[in-house]
């Protein structure tokens, strides 16, 4: 139950901004009906250079949202149940899982990028809908007011956000329909608020503001692409920024080095974030649990390979190798959300 | 038969050239519209005995949108 939660607060953190920045455009155009109705009403008004015209209020753009809204729930949870089916016939290793967390990165970087408008290089990281999707979409829009967003939010599926990507990485990981469709519909309906009141408040404020709240989306994604890229560096077991703050954290307690540790999972992360290890000797590692629901069950070894998914409540052992005196073992979460350090003395 | 390409200045999403395409619905004589985001551009090809240039550039500008500048017969 906890997975869902936590995906529903992603969606309504994270996700509703950064779905908002990528999918944004088809909101609008789901509300295009409307805006052209509006701007037919109104005299031309010569644009300024590189201004769009202000547009009007439109009291009526709720239904088109919910409508839009809907269509995206609907089809990220049909997606998630493919997702899930899909991830039971395939194993998706801590190094495969990184990848893809760098890729999603990546992407997510340089949307913010070109979101800020850096340079037009960076209007390479969007992925353009092909014509006949385009012609299609306008050949709806002629039709009624009804059928417009919901097709256009059931395409938002074919654009999906770094954070959704992420998301969807997760329902592939579950390998199992019904799980993975319920995780993305807790996400999608998270991000539903979010793209709501921006779309509908959007449509009021005007094109100044909204180019305002536009940059305030890129910088989050850009900040949120680089947490990803460092969350994929700890899965990676490469040297990173939380790894870094980590360390330091614990630096002013030393611990005595010994061939038992206990480490603690617990849903906010490890603790101790730093533990010391008998260089020389096998190690005995005793990983608790109690109650623990988030990602740091998932516990990954990356220099050693190592991948265990530990009980609710409960204790796992595993036997480390003899290392060499100076040799530091990065533990993390799958998602490399959380890590730490194991110091060979 | 007529083809223009436009460079369109503030293009600032996908969903901009689907906007810009949309105006070969609108007015008659276009024989299509092709807007690319990603180059910041348009290509319209019409025929210029039912639409002028200047009924074009007012379809650009009621959508929002500046024209930076013209290359003709691309």
């Amino acid at each position: 139950m906890e997975q869902y939660l936590i995906a529903f607060i992603t969606g309504l953190t994270t996700g509703g901004l950064s779905c908002l920045a990528v999918q944004g455009g088809l909101l609008a155009s789901s509300l295009a009906n409307q805006i052209e109705r509006d701007l037919a009403e109104i005299p031309p008004t010569p644009s300024k250079k590189n201004k769009r015209i202000a547009r009007p209020v439109r009291p009526n753009a709720a239904l088109p949202i919910l409508l839009f809204l809907a269509a995206k729930l609907t089809a990220y949870t049909l997606l998630g149940a493919l997702l899930g089916w899909l991830g039971s016939f395939l194993t998706f290793d801590p190094i495969t899982r990184a990848g893809l967390m760098i890729v999603i990165a990546i992407f997510m970087v340089g949307n913010g990028l070109r979101m800020l408008n850096v340079h037009p290089f960076f209007r390479n990281f969007v992925i353009e809908p092909p014509r006949f999707v385009t012609r299609a979409i306008r050949k709806t829009a002629k039709g009624t007011d009804t059928a417009t967003p919901l097709f256009l939010g059931a395409l938002t599926v074919f654009i999906p956000c770094g954070v959704t990507q992420a998301m969807m990485a997760a329902a592939l990981g579950l390998g199992a329909p019904l799980p993975a469709a319920l995780l993305m519909f807790a996400f999608t309906l998270g991000t539903s608020p979010v793209f709501f009141f921006v779309a509908y408040f959007a449509a009021q404020i005007g094109a100044t503001l909204e180019k305002h709240f536009m940059r305030f989306v890129a910088v989050v994604i850009l900040f949120l692409g680089l947490v990803t890229f460092d969350n994929a560096l700890n899965l990676l077991g490469a040297p990173s920024f939380s790894g870094l703050f980590a360390t330091r954290q614990v630096a002013t307690a030393p611990v005595e080095a010994s061939d038992t540790l206990t480490l603690r999972a617990e849903n906010g992360g490890y603790t101790p974030a730093r533990l010391t290890a008998k260089a020389g000797v096998p190690v005995t590692l005793n990983i608790v649990t109690e109650n623990t629901t988030s990602c740091a069950r998932d516990f990954v070894i990356p220099a050693l390979k190592y991948y265990v998914l530990l009980p609710v409540s409960g204790t796992e052992t595993m036997q480390i190798p003899p290392q060499p005196a100076g040799t530091t073992l990065r533990f993390t979460c799958s998602m490399g959300m959380y890590s730490g350090l194991i110091t060979f003395e | 038969m007529k083809t223009k390409t436009y460079q369109i200045a503030n293009m600032e999403c996908p969903n901009c050239a689907m906007i810009l395409e949309s105006i070969e619905d609108k007015l008659p004589g276009i024989h299509s519209i092709r807007a690319s985001y990603k180059k910041g551009e348009m290509t319209v090809e019409y025929d210029e005995t039912q639409v002028s240039e200047s009924d074009i550039l007012t379809a650009i500008e009621r959508k929002g949108y500046t024209v930076h500048s013209t290359n003709e017969d691309k």
